[in-house]
Formats: structure tokens, sequence, C-alpha cells
């Protein structure tokens, strides 16, 4: 019988322990366990058995932690044999105890033991081979379904996830562990964990292991609320207790099975156990659970994005996406995208985060970049500094394939349209990958110049959807702003049509600005308009949250609606509103402004010169660069302290910004040149590269940061195709001085006139003499120093 | 979150403060909040496990099953008739929050975020210590100083061991690179002897042969 018959049906029992119940057995710690299906396979079978036995429906075969980095190719055990023999012996167990048909063997998949990038060292798509392998074994000798469980991490959870789905057609339930604060080890909640599992269409969800089933309750709970398929459940016997230095897990099978009613009738519709659960805790679970009236999964009808650390709904009150990062007419983030260096890119975001923006929106197209690319690197590195879901924004489909891929949670993808051709390419992405879809109200004909057409394409994109097996709640639809200069009613059409979608229930989306295009004050027309849209139902106001007027009148929006009860957030925002006097440098001059590294004062005082008529470059050369060095030279006499030379540096960096908007396009003759710095291959710690590569900048060196972990190919590629003079490269330690050998060693190869500096904890003068270095930089001001040689 | 007062001496002393000087005004307001960002971001975990402990013929000492060769930890647990091993991490978020602080631009944050996680750390570290002290204490043992991989030449390589040992990446969420870094950053793993005697020539950092280190604790 196929499980996906039965589950969500009637309650399933899952089985106990395996690696305590093996301990118990003889296996010692440290030792894999998976190698007992081929060293003690009676074992094995007859551990399953007595869990079938004890009522268990649904077996987990001992593969935990059955993968390609602890069973490597040649080693003492094959993993196709490990993984094989396991499924084999689970089925053994079947037949053994007569229960073939009213049992399933489940492929267990358990964490890969490494940390996915950029919080470890292994690549998203090299686990999501990992996993793939273990997948093809466990299929091939006939596993019922599988098992991904046990999960700290969510984006391992979805690779383990996208590697099950392709790699076979069997069911899957996917768990995770969680902590008493209900977190996942990387930060994941129950809501963002539910969201991104069910995006990825698994079977069923819930969690196991870290904590007992009394602890476990609260978040069953909430995996219960949130979830619209069967829920799972598995805790250890009992929260780990360390007694005399071991782990131990004491809830007697009695206890546990009471603990688990509570858990059942919350909303578990699969029971089982995890370390220290034994098949007589399962016995006890199944003889106290097996009679409880059972409920089925409720749909929830919940619109709800996610990243790797939280979930927000949409339909619960308006949220705010954040529409900066976005190349149309800033010219700022064309020159970051054109020449790569993300760092504006992602202080957009961070300075939308920081402003209230609840998702932030992610359009990367421009000609001459590669868009596909682009999109994905720019996921990647917005994912490692917010926690805000993304709305990954492309018209090409291939671009939002590759981002959608490898962005870590359920994304809002913008966007789809009533185009055929549109929603043949972008739905399936979304039955893939899961997603909330933007659906834009235009078709063949163009955007219809009244509600009713717009509404009909909207009918259009919602039917198709459901086609793909994408819910009504999963799509949520664009009404489109026109520009009213150019036609009287377009605000009235756009509003009549988002307020007639909101009626009949369905989610809502709009870009505020384009509203006033043309016209003066904009920002007058824009927060009036973005009143009138909220009150006509808007669910996500595609928006600039750093306006304070847009701000405002959301602020206002949600006092007047109820929303801000006791109007504290009104008052907390608004009430200090009035416009501050500039910040005074007082008796600062510039100089010292940066010698004491008060950034907004320096930026303050640089803007006041220029306003004054000061010429840019001569402020930088009588002020900026003279103070930059006293703080430089106090820092090498030991006067001054790493923290104040940087934040002198950043200070210097902040008039440098405030001046730069008053200078002429060419960077003047002082440009000293242009270095390529990195952290070589391997090597995670990069705090004190970055260090260097804010100094350097600081000294007006045009700097492309390849970041940490870099291949020595990409350094060379960069390198050459840069043409720089010089190269900075850091290593922490031993392990990967050696990959800085090879870096050198390569660039000597191939670039023979390359300068090449290093810097790293375990480096001195003579180690890096030895691996070829032309100069060790002891700290960040010895590099300058030795570069501004080499560039001079 | 995490508990307790921040040791002020030793994140100035990360930076680079030595010979008594300490930070004032704005530098030490941004180290101030630099911490507090760190404490509030940090999820402290750690996890022990006691092991016999067997010295061999050819130098080798042998702690569960892993066999290590290293002159430095045999003298840090020579006498001793078991040990613990140690792992403990501030957890992935405040690896998130240095890098944001960096790429935003902030390095000075990030560098003191750095220091003050390196010094929770050693709290963190110091905790479990103390925990492992009471249970020595019930067997009337006394605890070695910690003894972590790289110190000496106890090679960094038998982090993977530890790792794998006290199984940290499901219990912990603590893993080893392939280049042998821990990841998240800042975590530590650690052998503790068991012993009778308190005698113990070897101290933690002042073992370690690399004699001009900034760092080196005096």
């Amino acid at each position: 019988m196929d499980i996906r018959d039965i589950l969500g049906k009637r309650r399933l029992f899952l089985d106990g322990g395996t690696g305590t119940s093996l301990q118990k057995m003889g296996l010692r710690a440290g030792e894999r366990p998976e190698v007992w299906n081929i060293l003690h396979p009676d074992r094995i079978e007859a551990l399953h058995r007595a869990y079938l036995n004890a009522g268990a429906d649904i077996i987990y075969t001992n593969t935990f932690g059955a993968n390609r980095l602890k069973y490597p190719e040649g080693g003492d055990h094959s993993l196709e044999e490990v993984v094989k023999s396991a499924v084999n012996i689970a089925k053994g167990a079947q037949k053994a105890c007569g229960r073939e048909d009213s049992s399933w063997v489940a492929l267990d998949i358990g964490p890969s033991g490494k940390l996915l990038r950029p919080l470890g060292d292994l690549d998203f798509e090299d686990a999501v081979e990992l996993f793939a392998e273990v997948v093809r074994y466990g299929a091939e000798a006939g596993a019922d379904l599988i098992v991904i469980e046990t999960m700290g991490d969510s984006y391992e959870l979805k690779a383990a996830v996208l590697a099950a789905k392709e790699n076979s057609v069997l069911p899957i339930i996917a768990t995770a562990a969680f902590d008493e604060r209900a977190r996942l080890l990387t930060g994941g909640t129950p809501e963002a964990v539910t969201a991104l599992l069910e995006g990825l269409r698994v079977d069923a969800l819930g969690l196991n292991c870290g904590l007992g089933p009394r602890e476990m309750l609260p978040i069953a709970e909430r995996f219960a609320a949130a979830a619209s398929i069967p829920v799972a459940a598995a805790p250890n016997a009992g929260l780990p207790r360390q007694v005399e230095g071991r782990m131990v897990f004491d809830l007697s099978p009695e206890g546990f099975a009471e603990q688990m009613e509570a858990v059942a009738r919350a909303g578990a519709q699969l029971l089982g156990g995890c370390c220290g659960t034994t098949p007589e805790h399962i016995a006890a679970l199944v003889g106290r659970c097996r009679e409880l009236p059972f409920a089925e999964p409720v749909r929830k009808h919940r619109t709800v994005v996610s990243s790797f650390s939280t979930a927000v709904e949409l339909g619960t009150g308006p949220v705010i996406v954040g529409e900066r990062i976005n190349p149309t007419g800033k010219p700022r983030l064309k020159e970051a995208l054109r020449s790569g260096k993300l760092e504006y890119l992602l202080s957009e975001g961070a300075a939308q985060e920081d402003a209230g923006a609840q998702i932030l929106d992610v359009n990367v197209g421009l000609p001459g970049v590669d868009e596909p690319a682009m999109l994905e690197r720019a996921v990647c590195a917005l994912q490692g500094v917010t926690g805000l879901p993304l709305q990954l924004d492309s018209s090409d489909p291939a671009a939002l394939e590759r981002a959608m891929r490898r962005y870590n949670g359920k994304p809002m993808i913008n966007s789809v349209s009533a185009k055929a051709e549109s929603m043949a390419a972008v739905f399936p992405l979304i039955r893939k990958y899961g997603g909330v879809v933007v659906g834009l109200a235009l078709d063949e004909g163009g955007i219809p110049e009244t509600p009713e057409g717009r509404v009909a394409c909207a009918e259009r994109i919602y039917s198709t959807a459901a086609e793909y097996g994408i819910a009504h709640e999963d799509v949520v639809i664009d009404t489109l702003t026109l520009t009213v200069s150019s036609e009287p009613r377009a605000a009235q059409v756009t509003l009549e049509a988002l307020r007639r979608i909101h009626e009949r229930g369905g989610r809502t989306t709009l870009g505020v600005s384009n509203v006033s295009f043309g016209l003066p004050a904009r920002e007058k027309v824009n927060s009036a308009f973005l009143t009138l849209a909220l009150e006509a139902g808007l669910d996500c106001a595609i928006m600039n949250p750093l306006s304070a007027a847009m701000m405002s009148a959301w602020r206002a929006f949600a006092v007047l609606t109820a929303r801000d009860e006791r109007c504290e957030d009104y008052i907390a925002h608004e009430a200090g509103a009035e416009p501050k006097p500039q910040a005074a440098a007082g008796p600062l001059s510039l100089g010292g402004c940066i010698e004491k590294g008060l950034s907004s004062a320096a930026s303050a005082e640089a803007q006041r010169l220029v306003a004054g008529g000061a010429e840019p470059l001569d402020i930088i050369n009588a002020e900026l660069i003279p103070a930059l060095d006293r703080v430089g030279k106090g820092f090498e006499t030991g006067a001054i302290y790493l923290p104040q030379l940087l934040m002198s540096a950043e200070a210097a960096g902040a008039a440098f910004e405030a001046l730069k908007a008053g200078m002429k396009e060419d960077k003047g003759s002082g440009y000293p040149g242009k270095i390529v710095i990195a952290t070589v291959k391997g090597d995670i710690h990069d705090i004190g590269k970055n260090i260097v590569r804010t100094l350097l900048e600081n000294y007006g060196f045009d700097v492309r940061d390849l970041g940490k972990d870099v291949p020595p190919e990409a350094v060379l590629d960069a390198a050459s195709q840069e043409g720089v003079r010089l190269v900075g490269l850091s290593a922490l330690m031993t392990t990967t001085v050696a990959s800085m050998e090879e870096t050198i060693r390569l660039l000597r190869e191939r670039l023979p006139g390359v300068k090449i500096m290093v810097g790293g904890a375990v480096l001195t003068e003579d180690y890096a003499r030895q691996i070829g270095a032309d100069f060790y930089g002891k700290d960040a001001m010895a590099s300058v120093r030795y570069a501004r040689e080499v560039c001079s | 979150m995490s508990a307790g007062t921040p040791n002020w001496r030793e994140i100035f002393r990360y930076l680079g403060y030595n010979n008594g000087a300490r930070p004032e005004g704005a530098v030490l307001e941004m180290i101030e909040r630099a911490e507090a960002a760190v404490r509030g971001m940090a999820e402290a975990k750690s996890v022990y496990q006691r092991f016999p402990l067997v010295f061999h013929g050819d130098g080798a000492v042998e702690i569960g099953d892993i066999r290590i060769e290293s002159a430095a930890l045999r003298r840090n647990l020579e006498g001793c008739a078991g040990a613990f091993l140690l792992a403990a991490t501030l957890g992935a978020d405040v690896d998130r929050l240095i890098s944001r602080l960096t790429a935003l631009g902030h390095v000075s944050e990030a560098a003191a975020a750095q220091a003050a996680a390196a010094a929770l750390i050693e709290d963190v570290c110091d905790e479990a210590g103390e925990s492992m002290r009471k249970i020595a204490a019930a067997r009337g043992l006394k605890l070695r100083p910690r003894f972590s991989p790289g110190y000496g030449d106890f090679s960094i390589e038998h982090q993977r061991d530890i790792a794998r040992v006290l199984d940290t990446a499901r219990r912990i969420g603590l893993t080893v690179t392939d280049s042998l870094m821990l990841a998240p950053m800042k975590s530590v793993t650690a052998v503790i002897g068991l012993s009778e005697t308190t005698g113990c020539p070897d101290g933690k950092c002042e073992a370690c042969a690399k004699t001009d280190c900034d760092f080196r604790r005096l």
C-alpha cells in the first residue's frame, strides 16, 4: 500500500532511537553505527523487529550518518553496500514479523555533519549531491519512503529534500531538531521550517530529537497551527541530561507515553521517538495513543514567505517590501552591479531592514550584467547579512530558477503575468522550489484599462496556478500602479481592481512609487496613494522604507485602523521627528573628527566645507589624508590601538562619501591603483583581510575583495582581469597556509610581474618568504605602506 | 542570549591594548555596543564527556578511541586517570553578526565583536569547566588546565576526532571544515585531564611554543 494513501488519514507510529539503542548493544562513542549493517546485521534486524512488534508502522533504516563524507570512496565499507544492506535488513525484519503489508521502510537521512556555506565550507550543490547518492541507493534497494530527520539547518534540510525529489518519486517526511527556544541550530522557527517544507511539497513534516515530549509540546503546537499537511513528532526520552559527563535520557516508557498523549492531542499525526527511546517506549506510546481521537490536518490557506530564520505571513496586516535594491534610476547600484562589488547592495538591504522593511525586493537586471549569475550571488550575499525574506524580482526565468534553488527559505517571486508564456515558465519553478508568486494583472493584450479586465487576468493566473498544484494563497495579485500624470483615472482603476481582489479573499501587492512619475514632490502623492491602497486592502506595499513621508503615512494608517494600539509605534517614531539641526561638529575640524573616529560628525563637517565653497579634492589633500596619516603613525608607534585606527578609517570613509558627491567623475591624480585581496581557499576567517581592505580603501586604493575561501584560480582570474600590480592574501592557520602557497605558485607562474603581500596569524617574516611572498604585513598599516610603495 | 559579566580585560587585550591601556570615549562606546550585540546573538552550547586514558609506550596518548601523538598533551595529562573531551560554541548567529557588520563597512565593530566573542567563548568553556570540576570533585579528582588541538604539538587534526566522538554536529551544531577550522567560528574543542593531584606544570596558553604571539597570556 502506498503510504501517501494513509498519511493524514490515520495516526501512524514511527520507531524509536537507533543510535542510543545500538550503544546499549555495545556501539562505542564515535563509532559509525551504519557499519553494523555489515558487521552485525542480526542486531540491526532484531532492533527493527522489536520496533515493529511494539507497534511501529514506519521503521527507519540504519543509515542516519551514511553519506560520502563518512564513507569515502576506497574506505573500509562501501556506501552503496551500507545503504542497500540497511534497506534489506529492514525489509527482512518486516517479513519476519509478517508486517510486509502493514508497515513501511523509510530510508533514513540525517545531517551531513558539515555546515553549508557561508557558515561552513560545504557548498549547497555538493550537499544536494551528497544526499542524492544515498537516495539513489535507498530507492534502488526498495525503500518505501524517505525520512529526512534531525536537521539543524534549514539550508541543509532544503538540500536533502531537493535531492530526494530529484532522485526518486518516494514520499518524503522531513523533520528538524529544535532547541528549547524553538529554534534550529542555525536559527529557523517552526513557522519558517513549515513554509520551506510545504513549499518544497514534502508529504509530512515536523520535529524530532533535541527535546523530550514535554518540551516539544509547545513547538508541536506551533507546527500543527502552521502546517496544512501531517505533522510528525519524535522526541527524545526526556530532555538530555549530562550525568557524570555522560548524556542520559531517563524518561520511562510510561512517562514518555503520558507526555506524548499531549503531543498527539496537540495535532501531531505521526508519533515516534528519538534518542533514548526503546521498543518499550514505542509500545507504551502505541498503547496509550492508538485509540485517541484522530484529527486530519486542516488546510490553513495562509500566505507565508520565509528566510532561514523567520516567516512573514501576508494577509494578517500589511507588510512593507523594500524596493530599493533595483538599479532603475540608481547610478550607484548600477555601478556596484557592473563592478561586481556588492557592498552597496548589502548596505541598502540592511538600511531598509533597519527602517522597517519586512521583505526585500531584489532586482539586479541591467544590460551588460549576467543576470542569472548576479541574482544568485546577490541573494546568497544578502542572506549572509539579513534574516528578512527576499522577493526575487526578475523577468528572466533562468535568473529566477538559479536564485530560487539557492535561496534559503520560501521566497516571494516577482513575477508572473497572465500571459501563457510567462505562466508556463514560472509556475513549474514555484511547483518545484516553493514560493509565493506575484501575479501581474496583464496579459497578451497588455494592461487592461478597466478593473474588470485586471480581475479577469488575476482569475486566469489563479486558475492556471491551480493546474500546477499552486494554491490560491500562494499567489499575490499586483493590480499594477500606473502613472496618474499621463492617465488621470489610472489610480482609481488600480485601486478598484485591488478592492475586488481583496474582497474575493485574494492577496494583493503594489509597487506604490510609480503613481507619481513626472510630478513634483512625488512623496506627497505616493504617501496619499499608499493610504488609499491600504484602505482598499493592500497586503504588500513595495515601497521605499527610507522615505520618512512614506513611513509616516504607513504609521498613521496603522494608528487609524487600530493596528497600533495605544499609538506606541507612531509616537516612538514621530515624536522626535521634527527636523534636527545639522549634527554640529562642535569645535572639531574635519581632521579632528577623523582622528576621533566620529563618522557622522566627519560627514557633516565635510558637507559644511563643501557648502562653504571648498574644493573636495583640496579637502581630501589638506584634511583627510593628513589626519589618516597621523592616526596611522600613531598606530605604528603604539600610541593608538586597532579599534581607533579602524574607526578613523570609517570616519574618513564617511567624509569621502560626502565629498564624492561634489567631485568630478575622475578620481583625481592621487588615485593610487587597484589591488586584489582574498582570504585563501579553505579559510573562513577573514576579519584580518577585512581590516586591511578598509584601510587600503581609505588610502584611496580601489580594492577588489574576493572574500573568503577563495580558490587559487579565482585569485588568478581576478588579478589578470583587473591587471593589478599587487595581490594581498590572508590565511589564519597552518592548514590554510598550504593553499596560500599554492595560490602564490600559480600567480608566479602566470603573472610573474605581480607583487604578493601576505598576512595572518600563523605567518612570520621567514615563513612568508619561504612560501614565496614578496612581503609579510605584520599589521594592517604595514600592508598599506607596502601597497603605497608598490603602486607609487 | 548569554548571562554574566563581560571580561573586558580580555576583550581589550584581544583588540591589541597592552600595558594596561584602555579604550575611552567613542571607541569604548563602540566596543561596548559590539559586546552587547555579541551577547544578544550568542546561543552558547557545550558538550563534554569523560573517557578513559591510556599512555602508550611509544609516547602516544589514547583518549577513548582517539590516538594522539603529542608530547605537550602527554605532559599536560601526565598522571591522569581519565580525561574529559569538551566542545563549545557560540552558535551561527554570532558569525552572521560579524559578517553583517563587515559587509556594512563597520569593520571596527566587527573587530570588536570578534574580540568580544573570543572572550565570551572562553567564559562558556570556564562554565563547563566548573560543572566538570564538580563531577571530578565528587570522586576526589581534580581537573588539569584545558588543552586544545593547536596548542604546542597537539595537532588540530584532532578537532575532527573530538567532534566525531562527542557528536558535536548533532548535539551543539559544531562542525569541522575540510581545512580543520571549526564552524561556527567562535567554538572550542579541548581535552581536560582528570587526576588526583593538581600538580601540573603546563598552563593553557603558556604551554604554547609560539612565544612571540601577540595574544600570549603572561
